[in-house]
């Protein structure tokens, strides 16, 4: 088996940030949903000062819906087609992920609260959506649910046989961004893994 | 509500997001010089396979040059395939009609600052066409 190059010749602790493909690329983002030109400094910056490496996750809605896709709830992406196009994506960095876990690499998951793809404690709820997009602003909910490639992911991770990865999400898409706060949750969960507390983890939101 | 995307996105290699410590004094930071010229990054992994993954990134490449983003890859010289997968990627990407990208590698032997100069130029020296521009980017 191959191993991962770059944590197999780093020498400090190993310790690898699977990240929503949006925190690394906001040109993944729905139209109007980029917060930054690229890349989302704050939580690279949180990261690599903690000496995480950087492993990005494909994009589910990009690949699926495109570039100039609406903006869409849970409800309406919880489809059989687009959830085996996540199971399909799931298979691609799965192998990566486990090859990091068997070598011995603490691995965490960075999604995007809020999303209905790749949220994490907080996904975007709208059950009546659907049809023209013409809804007013801030009408859906935000609910506490994984959204539908990060269950996707974890179910195959599971299907490996591998544990349950400590997970949080950047609370981008949360309806009103608040960066200070989205901050103080990251750091809070990266220290509080520093002390050994899981803090809040891969347990369901 | 505005959108801040910077329209413009770099393919770049592992070892330049997650340098070995033997080798992160000889490379300049390219995260840090693509995130100040408002490129977002489409990681490639390390040697190995990958037969499905690079097929799911080549999918994603495609989705943005065909809608008006500016693509660039940034390789390393030493690395096999300059840690680009060239070979098995070009022909992805060719295969689903997309221009190969402009790239730009990296001199591990040339002095980081150097280096980083070199690829600032090149960032900031690249996008597409104005018609195309216009046409897209709302």
């Amino acid at each position: 088996m191959h191993k991962p190059k770059t944590v197999m010749e780093h020498s400090s602790p190993r310790k690898v940030a699977l990240l929503a493909s949006c925190l690394l690329n906001q040109n993944a983002k729905v139209c109007q949903g980029a917060h930054y030109p690229g890349v989302v400094s704050p939580v690279v910056e949180a990261l690599r000062s903690r000496g995480y490496l950087l492993q990005q996750l494909p994009c589910p809605e990009l690949a699926f819906a495109g570039a100039r896709r609406w903006w869409a709830v849970y409800e309406q992406y919880d489809t059989p087609a687009y959830r085996a196009h996540c199971r399909r994506l799931a298979q691609a960095i799965a192998p990566l992920i486990e090859q990091y876990l068997r070598h011995g690499a603490e691995v965490i998951l960075i999604g995007l609260d809020g999303s209905p793809s790749t949220g994490v404690r907080f996904t975007s709820s709208q059950p009546d959506w659907g049809g023209r997009p013409n809804r007013p602003e801030d009408d859906w909910e935000i609910v506490p649910r994984r959204g539908i490639w990060i269950e996707e992911l974890e179910a195959e991770l599971a299907r490996r046989g591998l544990p349950p990865l400590p997970a949080t999400g950047w609370a981008l898409d949360m309806g009103r961004f608040d960066e200070a706060g989205a901050r103080r949750d990251l750091e809070e969960f990266l220290d509080d893994r520093e002390k050994g507390d899981s803090g809040e983890d891969a347990a369901a939101p | 509500m505005n959108d801040a995307r910077g329209w413009r996105v770099a393919l770049v290699p592992d070892v330049l997001m997650n340098a070995p410590d033997r080798a992160r004094a000889a490379l300049p930071d390219v995260l840090h010089i693509l995130e100040a010229n408002r490129y977002g990054i489409l990681q490639l992994p390390a040697a190995g396979e990958h037969s499905l993954l690079l097929a799911v990134i080549a999918d994603q490449a495609a989705e943005y040059s065909h809608h008006g983003y500016a693509v660039v890859a940034i390789g390393v010289q030493g690395e096999s395939g300059n840690g680009l997968h060239w070979r098995r990627l070009a022909p992805l990407l060719r295969h689903r009609g997309v221009a190969l990208p402009p790239r730009h590698i990296i001199r591990p032997q040339i002095k980081a600052t150097i280096e980083a100069q070199r690829l600032t130029a090149f960032l900031t020296g690249y996008d597409l066409p104005l018609e195309e521009q216009r046409r897209w980017r709302l």
